[in-house]
């Protein structure tokens, strides 16, 4: 039988209706080499703190629910092997995020700018069903198949420095997944999106960090998806100038 | 850890359960890959100084030769040596940075176009940039023209 490490977990308390600001807490774990910190925060909860609040679901990197702060840096728990880590493990919620108990971060916040960016195929007019189906080849798939990836774990949210400083700043998920439908070939709604981009969460906010690409734990690149972004927004803008009908059909 | 904007990912309306506020990436600004980025913002410095030579040098060359002479007497200072190379080193770190971006920030496509290979993108900024540094230091150096 496999030896168990002995780590100490260092994890980020709060409970809003106790404590007037974050504190931190000590766990002596004896895991499993092949455990994940998804694994040794479980078993805290299940066997040494059961008031530890943590997010997770599925345990294989698909659900995006159980991104925190580990050692540092924006990771997806049930990815992360211990092993992996040295004896003390600092555990904290995400960054960039308002906490709402222990290691649970209020994600309300991004489901507003999420959906400001319209992210669903926009049809200046439906195709009848007797019309058949869209098609798209594969290339058309390929340009917005990498950015359709996401899966809102929040991790370039937390590791991005511009969300930390405007607030009102869209970020890398939200204008990734906004952008994956501008340049789907089915859809028609890139000129509404590109307007959003240039307003008030405008996406040249981003002065490329290039943090979300380098923490996405699926290659999503969202700093290319916002970046593209903006060249589209820019283009978009200069055609209304020269276009009759500011380029609008 | 510091406090990041207190509304930072905080939703328009405020939940009923009162929330910590959200705290900035533990890195930041000066650890791990957060330095380079941090680098990135202070070359701006740099360049502001810059054009308050250039506008210097501007201002000598129109109080005539002498004070031409002057100025350019004051560039083999050890500190104007030291802010030039600075100021070099800025724009190679800036220009390479740039470069890495723009190939990837090109869209699928612009109207019926598509942008070529990345790599092609990569290797063209280069070129015109190795390019244009040949042709201004052939001018410099009085090769040209």
């Amino acid at each position: 039988m496999a030896e168990t490490l002995v780590k100490k977990f260092v994890v980020t308390r709060f409970d809003p209706d106790k404590d007037e600001a974050p504190r931190t807490e000590s766990y002596e774990v004896p895991c499993h080499p092949d455990w994940k910190v998804l694994d040794a925060l479980n078993h805290i909860k299940d066997e040494i703190d059961g008031s530890l609040a943590h997010r997770w679901s599925c345990r294989m990197s698909v659900c995006g629910s159980c991104g925190m702060n580990v050692n540092g840096q924006p990771t997806l728990t049930c990815k992360k092997a211990v092993s992996d880590l040295p004896d003390t493990v600092e555990v904290t919620p995400l960054a960039n995020f308002p906490v709402v108990r222990d290691l649970v971060v209020e994600l309300d916040g991004f489901m507003e700018k999420l959906k400001s960016v319209k992210p669903w195929i926009i049809r200046a007019k439906e195709k009848a069903v007797e019309e058949g189906p869209m098609r798209q080849s594969q290339a058309e798939l390929e340009e917005f198949k990498q950015f359709s990836m996401c899966i809102n774990c929040m991790l370039c949210y937390a590791a991005c420095p511009v969300v930390a400083n405007e607030p009102e700043f869209l970020g890398p998920a939200a204008i990734a997944l906004g952008h994956r439908y501008s340049v789907d070939s089915r859809d028609e709604g890139a000129a509404e999106r590109n307007e959003i981009f240039r307003g008030e969460g405008t996406v040249f906010a981003c002065s490329y960090a290039n943090e979300c690409s380098e923490v996405c734990p699926k290659h999503v690149d969202p700093a290319a998806a916002v970046n593209q972004a903006k060249f589209n927004a820019v283009i978009d803008w200069a055609a209304g100038l020269v276009l009759p009908r500011g380029g609008k059909e | 850890m510091a406090d990041a904007h207190p509304h930072a990912m905080a939703p328009t309306r405020p939940g009923k359960t009162r929330t910590a506020p959200p705290q900035r990436p533990p890195q930041f600004p000066m650890g791990g890959r957060y330095l380079a980025y941090t680098a990135f913002g202070w070359t701006g410095l740099i360049y502001l100084l810059l054009g308050f030579l250039v506008i210097e040098a501007v201002w000598a060359l129109g109080d005539g030769a002498a004070a031409w002479q002057e100025q350019l007497l004051r560039y083999e200072h050890p500190v104007y040596i030291a802010f030039h190379v600075l100021a070099l080193a800025s724009v190679v770190f800036v220009g390479v940075r740039f470069f890495r971006l723009f190939p990837k920030a090109q869209p699928p496509r612009i109207g019926p176009a598509k942008p070529p290979p990345q790599s092609l993108i990569h290797g063209t900024l280069y070129a015109v940039w190795v390019g244009a540094t040949v042709v201004f230091g052939a001018i410099l150096a009085g090769g040209l023209f």
